[in-house]
């Protein structure tokens, strides 16, 4: 019987190394540059060498083992690969709007690793991006940590499956339009928006208490207690209150994410992070005490009512508070240049190149929970690595190289005009106009079709 | 031949009539009855099955059941022959899944109370307890043209949302008879999401199936512990769930519609979650999960159409930028990939037949030609018409092959299968013989009045023409005005007013005269939409006999008369 279970054991461990294969890693050393490490500072004319994927070696005059490339870095810079704590690139959906509460949507089940989005990321040095549910419900699915392996044509590949879950709350306007004027339901009020929540972590006791109950009498002996009803939505709050699950949360205004701090605190939840947070510099110490922090715009608001009051010093002030502190895209546009989004807290805030590229890099990590694995350029990380030309900080900046487990996706030599992955067959070939209205912003993507239906007084916001 | 011989045989057969008609008990007022329901196709070419080189051999079949293959089988005298010598035989072609002669459900009111955040199943389209059967009319003109294609056997898929029910299986035959060979063969699946309601997108479907699913799981174990117990709390199956317990119980597979390799990967992504039995529809682009759909072992139904080349046709050789050429390269790449896509399912060793859903009837022959010019074997073609979709419905005891006992469902043709000039002359269904008007094809010599040089003779297309099309609303038609400026065809049309009465008319856009064959497309305002309708059709003297498709409804046949033809200029 033993000897079975090990079988198994054995046969699913195969299953494992064989699905995780298929994932590239690479082996790359990296020689001269000038590495920015981001946790450990900057060492001038430095060898990075990558083996299978990990960081091996940091260090001086490092030699290539056989087989190993070595790309030639004198006068560049290496930093960690980006990573963008609030990104829709690479999803099919981002609004599943139709229910105040959707945590059972998973936006694993609708990444699209052929989306152009991804390598445009790529080449601005981007590497992870957390691809997330929109804004449209007070909670809403669970994200994808995404891993940037351009090329791959199977989700499972571009989804980073070692990096914990996480899920998408909104507060304020975007669910009380959508559903309480949209709908005519709750929510209709911030304050609705917090009886959601609490309602909805009320249920998920009652439901966790019903499925222990039915597990205990099910190993008794002539059990007659029926099985509850599954519920995915239900079972999903378990796991956040289980501290499973990082709650990233949309908020703007001081007081709602005054709220959610209380009502995290009332229900013992330790990981939430909040999104955008324009005032949070007004509640910066209070951040900074209960949650994991905030991932914020660099210099971005007034674009609706809610978002009028900020300013570009607000990643600053936050950082400074102690509170962990992120800057994120929320867009298929900014996520081409976040070092240059990361650089406007020097001019707006006067942080040190370090504490500026530790906005994009380990910051964001620490709030997706990968910064073991991520974040950093030290040994026993995954080699996610850019070389740039010119410091990153710089506005001369280009991104040269981009790797993700030591495999180049990304290289301004060798940037076809065409980089698109799949074409289809009947593709009416037009002429190509250079456009500047990218579309930019899918935090409501999804919504406007779902509400045609209700014929709904519908504003134009997106965020 | 003595007369007095003939007579008595004459009077033999009359009585031999009279018997196999006297147990029907009712005179046929119609006229319409069949005399027989015996037939002996004599000294055709038989090709039994995938691989058959082909022999001459006599087919006997009596009652929709083939009674025999061979050379030495004893016609009885009630047999009606069909004089096979020049005529291929082959086993009738098997649609795995198809719409034909499906009408969508109309939608369930919704209720006063109704909140779009939980709707009621039926309305949010999770109806998996519907059967196609109730949706399905056997007189339809899309049945009547599949046959015409070799089709004699379906399972035709219920319309409507994301689990819209069950799946039957239906002869091709005579439309008066119960066509019904097997019932609940499958539950269809799709991605279609909700409007205004949950489950609203993709995210929504998949989610929501998986709570149908763990849902059903949890309702079986309840009733059986109810089943077992006194004094427990009565399970409360909803319709959805108690319709899902065959699925569960992997009794019954979930035949899910994924076109694209992300919504072929999905599906994959779902079964091995859940572990249900798995068939996949409607695949179009499959090229780069070829291996994924191998390794699992799911048995695939391609949509039995090859993109259109309209993009490839319209790349312009000159005057444009070496960026769009570049472009155009990567668009003739994706579509020869797609048209190599089948036979790489054959190299793989991947069981698969053909979906007949959303292609269309008049280009089976087109699209077979497209597979099998690039790489698709004879063999593996024949057999995805034949004995794939059969194994794959599990009815491969019943038909796929011309052997005793099997269903009489044959194909007759002029010539071996895929030959370009072959052509569809009989198609028994169920016993049930129809004929097909042969076109005689105009040759090289013809054409050209025996003088290779002579221009072939002009096609007269200008002018008003006359038409009538049947569709399952009935028959209608309309004028269309053809005329032809600076090299192009141009005109109207007028067809019956589909948001009222009266004639509506329309611009026809990209028309095309190639060789005899005339086609062009016009919009149709309905309900709020617009709807692309292609007619295309051979025009042979002052008649076009053709086709009117419409997308997702199908094709239907229609026929023109040029009426008053314009003066050549």
């Amino acid at each position: 019987m033993k000897k079975h279970i090990y079988l198994i054991a054995a046969l699913l461990g195969l299953g494992v190394g064989i699905s995780q294969a298929q994932v590239q890693k690479g082996s790359v050393l990296i020689k001269n540059a000038t590495v920015l490490t981001v946790t450990k500072g900057n060492l001038e004319s430095s060898d990075v060498l990558v083996q299978n994927g990990i960081i091996t070696q940091i260090g001086k005059n490092l030699a290539a083992p056989a087989g190993v490339n070595t790309i030639d870095a004198s006068g560049k810079y290496l930093m960690p690969g980006i990573i963008d704590a609030h990104s829709h690139v690479g999803l099919d959906v981002v609004n599943e709007a139709s229910a105040p509460i959707t945590s059972e949507i998973r936006m694993k089940d609708v990444v699209n690793p052929t989306e152009i989005g991804i390598y445009r990321a790529l080449a601005g040095g981007v590497t992870v991006s957390h691809a997330m549910h929109g804004s449209a419900n007070v909670v809403g699915g669970q994200n994808a940590t995404l891993k940037h392996r351009w090329g791959s044509m199977d989700p499972a590949d571009i989804i980073m499956q070692d990096a914990p879950r996480t899920i998408k709350f909104a507060l304020g306007e975007n669910p009380t339009r959508v559903h309480g004027r949209g709908n005519g339901i709750q929510p209709r009020s911030r304050m609705g928006v917090e009886a959601v929540i609490r309602n909805g972590f009320n249920e998920a006791i009652q439901y966790k208490k019903a499925w222990e109950t039915y597990q205990f009498a099910k190993n008794q002996k002539g059990n007659t207690t029926p099985p509850p009803a599954y519920n995915e939505r239900l079972q999903t709050l378990v796991d956040i209150l289980d501290g499973k699950i990082i709650i990233h949360c949309h908020s703007y205004r001081a007081d709602e994410i005054y709220m959610l701090i209380n009502v995290i605190k009332d229900f013992n939840i330790k990981k939430v992070v909040f999104q955008h947070t324009n005032e949070g510099f007004k509640v910066a110490p209070e951040i900074a005490e209960y949650t994991m922090g905030a991932s914020v715009f660099a210099d971005w608001w007034a674009y609706k009512m809610e978002v009028y009051y900020s300013t570009a010093f607000n990643a600053a002030i936050l950082q400074k508070n102690g509170a962990l502190t992120s800057i994120n895209s929320d867009s298929a546009e900014l996520i081409r240049h976040l070092y240059h989004e990361a650089a406007k807290t020097q001019r707006y805030g006067g942080l040190t190149d370090e504490e500026a590229l530790a906005m994009i890099t380990i910051n964001p990590a620490k709030q997706l929970g990968i910064e073991d694995k991520v974040g950093s350029i030290e040994v026993g990380k995954q080699a996610d690595l850019v070389i740039f030309e010119g410091h990153p900080l710089s506005s001369y900046a280009v991104p040269q190289m981009t790797f993700v487990d030591g495999v180049k996706y990304f290289d301004i030599k060798k940037d076809n005009n065409d980089q698109r992955q799949w074409v289809a067959a009947t593709e009416m070939v037009e002429p190509i106009f250079l456009r500047a209205n990218e579309e930019a912003h899918r935090c409501m993507q999804d919504v406007d079709a779902y509400f045609e239906a209700f014929q709904g007084a519908f504003l134009k916001e997106k965020h | 031949m003595n007369k007095q011989f003939l007579k008595a045989g004459m009077l033999g057969l009359l009585v031999a009539g009279w018997l196999s008609q006297a147990a029907w008990a009712q005179s046929d007022p119609t006229g319409k009855r069949r005399v027989t329901s015996t037939y002996a196709i004599t000294n055709a070419t038989v090709f039994k099955a995938p691989g058959d080189p082909g022999s001459k051999a006599t087919i006997l079949i009596k009652d929709g059941v083939i009674l025999g293959v061979g050379n030495s089988i004893s016609l009885p005298k009630e047999a009606k022959i069909i004089a096979g010598d020049s005529l291929f035989v082959y086993p009738g072609f098997i649609d795995g899944a198809g719409t034909m002669g499906i009408t969508k459900p109309k939608d369930v009111e919704r209720p006063k109370d109704f909140v779009s955040s939980n709707p009621p199943d039926e309305i949010a389209g999770i109806t998996p307890w519907r059967s196609a059967t109730d949706a399905y009319a056997a007189a339809s003109s899309q049945v009547d043209e599949w046959r015409k294609a070799g089709f004699t056997l379906s399972q035709v898929v219920p319309d409507g949302g994301m689990l819209p029910g069950k799946t039957a299986l239906v002869l091709l035959g005579d439309g008066k008879t119960t066509n019904f060979l097997k019932l609940n063969t499958a539950l269809a699946a799709n991605y279609r999401s909700s409007r205004g309601m949950y489950p609203a997108t993709l995210a929504g479907v998949m989610a929501k199936f998986r709570d149908i699913y763990q849902n059903t799981t949890l309702v079986i174990e309840h009733e059986r512990l109810f089943t077992l117990n006194s004094g427990i709390k009565r399970p409360q199956a909803t319709p959805t769930q108690l319709a899902m317990i065959p699925v569960v119980q992997k009794q019954l597979p979930v035949l899910f519609t994924a076109s694209s390799e992300l919504e072929i990967r999905r599906a994959l992504a779902l079964q091995k979650e859940l572990g249900f039995k798995l068939i996949l529809t409607g695949l179009e682009n499959y090229e780069s999960v070829i291996g994924a759909i191998k390794s699992s072992g799911t048995p695939v139904l391609i949509k039995l159409q090859v993109p259109d080349d309209k993009s490839i046709k319209s790349q312009k050789a000159d005057g444009v930028t070496e960026a769009t050429k570049a472009q155009y390269a990567r668009v003739k790449e994706s579509y020869d990939k797609a048209l190599k896509q089948a036979a790489q399912l054959e190299k793989a060793g991947i069981l698969f037949g053909f979906s007949t859903a959303d292609a269309k009837a008049t280009e089976v022959q087109k699209t077979l030609k497209a597979m099998l010019d690039n790489g698709l074997s004879h063999k593996a073609a024949f057999a995805a018409l034949t004995t794939n979709p059969a194994a794959i419905l599990g009815i491969s005891g019943l038909v796929g092959t011309l052997e005793k006992g099997k269903l009489a469902n044959l194909v007759l043709t002029t010539d071996t299968l895929f030959k370009e000039e072959s052509q569809i002359k009989h198609v028994i269904a169920d016993g049930y013989v129809f004929d097909y008007e042969i076109k005689k094809k105009a040759t090289k010599a013809e054409n050209n009045n025996g003088k290779p040089d002579a221009a072939p003779t002009a096609v007269q297309v200008e002018g008003l023409w006359e038409y009538t099309s049947e569709t399952p609303a009935g028959s209608s038609g309309g004028e269309i005005t053809l005329k032809r400026e600076n090299g192009a065809l141009s005109g109207t049309i007028t067809y019956d007013d589909p948001t009222g009465s009266g004639k509506a008319s329309a611009q026809i856009k990209n028309a095309s005269l190639t060789g005899k064959t005339l086609s062009f497309e016009f919009d149709v305002a309905a309900g709020g939409m617009s709807l692309t309708v292609t007619i295309s059709g051979e025009i042979n003297g002052k008649n076009m006999d053709g086709s009117l498709s419409v997308p997702q409804m199908g094709s239907f046949p229609v026929k023109a008369t040029l009426s008053s033809p314009s003066q050549a200029n």
